[in-house]
């Protein structure tokens, strides 16, 4: 019974990462960047969003503020990678980000201070419904939804859509697409802005749940790396159910007295564990 | 090869012996008797209010014409919560040849620095002890009842104040200080005869809180002990909130006993307990009245840790004022072994150093409700019975 109530718990927990793995994926497809700073500049729109809050801003417009200050950011980080980075391998634009991360969390804590915690409005906080002894509140059916809708909107938008085959187009060839005449540059800018207001919806939802400080919330990109890699960087459901499953994998972990304490590295595991089942078939003698 | 190994190995170590002779015998002649503090002025958790409440004690001893007709020169380094910093400062100070430290507030002071202090014989009086490592070391004396006294005290105001019969523990335990906590919730379960319905020392600072909350709902806990900080406090007590534990008695620890934490979690209806270490800073009582000035006068806001930093002051000015003849390193230290303990109203259990090769002096701790968005103190000191 009580492991039933985890995961149900955990569910919740897998929403946000499920929501956080998608805008990476969303990132990664569109401009082929393994984004490490996107929970970090989305974790940037959300605690503007609650300064301005804070400061007596309604809460309709604090929210849009704080996306369009994620979306700025995220465009300033696709600019970067645009004017020097678009001829670079995937492992140097990765570590581009990681730099940036980095910086991002050392200027957020500074701005938005580590030691006090801030008060995240959580307009969905009434109970919806107990489940497995468990009251699931609104916030969690909202940010399931829309972790689905993250999901398939992209899919679709790929899929069937032409502005679809043109981002898919300068996605994985972005100078031919430039060459057969797509504004490669114009359109990714969209792209990456898109993407961090994306990412500061998430963070919004997500952090009246968490340690509510600026690092934990930028830390979100471990367990949704994980959620993306489930997903092979490649399919926006299963790195909705991947995201989902590691919740519900924590959620379990946590009621599980051997492996309790080993809780908050299990997103490191299951990167191990889908590496080495990914790569099973290579050697380390052999040109990949 | 070997022989040019022992060569350089015995310049360095001559070098060595150099500049600690140099060190021991330059001492201060400049007329002023300095004391060094470590705090966090910069980096992701600022304790400035410490050293600045320290520094207002100081100046006041000063303007009041000093120890003796001799200024206190109280020299503050920042560590920046970064412990290569912590280190390189503690020999900065060293260098500068502080005859004790007082009124430190960085969390890493303990660990990095205790073995150097051993070895230079520095004493440090410190406002802010957070680490087992700060209650075991022969030279370092908190102020403070740190957190492992803290959990004994709570508890004990669980099973004796508030009578509750299912108590639940919660921890996160950091490096270093599983012991401490092991020992501090033995000895409660040793004074009250009691054992915890469920104990968990494995809470993790990320992911969501719920599972623990699912755990406690099940065991029928009827008070809950969870220690972290503010950033972890309030989504917990959200959690517990959805979760209808609404009739639980929650035990904080000091760090959750701020004013920002009340506003956070104060309109949640939960029944919520933090201990305060101290006489309770939000108490307006003659107590705080001293410290209070001080803070004020410093422009320091009025916190738990300031008054750490402003009873580290008045003890050391204490025991300094106790000395005859020149004030060294030895000297305080001498005094400080042989010092008679001082009692102060915002301390439940009198300070003093002594000859033991650990100090925890403190042991006393008050607790404060939430109510109605408002910290309100209850009751008297609660003292942990010292364990023979």
């Amino acid at each position: 019974m009580l492991q039933l109530s985890a995961a149900i718990a955990g569910l919740v927990t897998g929403g946000a990462y499920a929501l956080m793995g998608l805008s990476t994926l969303l990132t990664y497809r569109l401009v082929s960047v393994v984004n490490f700073a996107q929970a970090a500049v989305g974790a940037f729109g959300a605690f503007a969003m609650v300064v301005l809050y804070e400061g007596g801003l309604p809460l309709v417009l604090a929210v849009p503020a704080g996306m369009a200050v994620g979306a700025l950011l995220h465009c300033g980080l696709g600019a970067i990678m645009v004017r020097w980075f678009s001829e670079s391998g995937e492992g140097v634009k990765a570590a581009v980000t990681i730099a940036i991360y980095t910086g991002l969390v050392a200027v957020g804590l500074r701005l938005f201070g580590a030691q006090h915690p801030h008060r995240f409005p959580s307009p969905f906080d009434a109970p919806a419904l107990t489940l497995g002894g468990v009251v699931v509140t609104w916030t969690a059916i909202v940010t399931m939804v829309l972790a689905v809708l993250f999901a398939a909107a992209p899919a679709v938008l790929l899929k069937r859509t032409r502005v679809g085959l043109l981002l898919r187009a300068q996605a994985e060839r972005p100078t031919t697409a430039e060459l057969i005449g797509i504004r490669v540059p114009r359109l990714s800018m969209i792209v990456w802005g898109i993407a961090g207001a994306a990412s500061a919806l998430a963070i919004m939802i997500i952090a009246p749940q968490l340690a509510s400080d600026f690092g934990s919330q930028a830390a979100l990109i471990t367990p949704a790396l994980a959620a993306v890699l489930i997903g092979a960087f490649r399919s926006f459901p299963i790195t909705l159910l991947g995201g989902l499953a590691l919740g519900v994998l924590q959620g379990l972990a946590s009621t599980w007295q051997a492996v309790q304490q080993f809780r908050g590295v299990l997103p490191f595991v299951v990167i191990l564990v889908v590496l080495v089942w990914t790569r099973r078939g290579d050697r380390w003698d052999e040109p990949a | 090869m070997r022989t040019a190994l022992v060569k350089v190995g015995g310049i360095v170590g001559a070098a060595v012996i150099a500049t600690s002779v140099v060190a021991g015998c330059g001492s201060s002649d400049d007329g002023t008797i300095k004391i060094g503090a470590i705090a966090g002025l910069t980096g992701n958790f600022i304790t400035e209010e410490v050293v600045k409440t320290a520094k207002r004690v100081f100046d006041d001893v000063n303007d009041a014409g000093g120890i003796n007709g001799k200024k206190i020169d109280f020299i503050v380094k920042d560590d920046a919560g970064n412990p290569q910093r912590t280190a390189q400062v503690a020999r900065e100070l060293a260098d500068d040849d502080v005859v004790a430290m007082a009124a430190s507030g960085s969390f890493t002071d303990c660990d990095v620095n205790d073995a150097f202090y051993r070895q230079q014989k520095i004493s440090s009086i410190m406002a802010v002890g957070a680490s087992a490592k700060c209650f075991q070391s022969p030279t370092i004396a908190p102020v403070n009842v740190g957190p492992f006294t803290l959990i004994t005290a709570e508890l004990l105001f669980a099973s004796q104040t508030l009578k509750n019969d299912k108590i639940c523990n919660f921890t996160v335990v950091l490096p270093g200080s599983e012991e401490a906590v092991n020992n501090a919730l033995a000895q409660w379960e040793k004074i009250s005869g009691k054992k915890l319905a469920v104990s968990d020392t494995t809470v993790q600072q990320s992911g969501d809180l719920t599972p623990y909350l699912l755990r406690a709902k099940q065991a029928g806990c009827d008070a809950i002990l969870f220690n972290p900080g503010e950033q972890l406090v309030v989504p917990f007590l959200k959690a517990a909130q959805t979760q209808g534990m609404t009739d639980v008695d929650f035990l904080l620890m000091a760090p959750a006993y701020t004013e920002s934490v009340a506003k956070a979690v104060g309109d949640l209806g939960l029944k919520v307990y933090a201990g305060s270490e101290f006489e309770p800073f939000t108490a307006d009582s003659d107590a705080n009245k001293g410290w209070k000035d001080a803070v004020t006068r410093a422009g320091a806001p009025a916190t738990a840790f300031s008054q750490g930093g402003y009873l580290a002051a008045v003890f050391l000015v204490d025991v300094l004022k106790s000395i005859k003849g020149d004030i060294t390193r030895e000297s305080v230290n001498e005094a400080l072994r042989t010092m008679r303990p001082i009692s102060n109203p915002m301390v439940g259990t009198p300070f003093t150093f002594g000859p033991g090769d650990r100090h925890a002096p403190n042991q006393a701790s008050k607790m404060v409700e939430l109510k109605d968005g408002k910290w309100v103190p209850l009751g008297d000191f609660i003292t942990v019975p010292t364990s023979s």
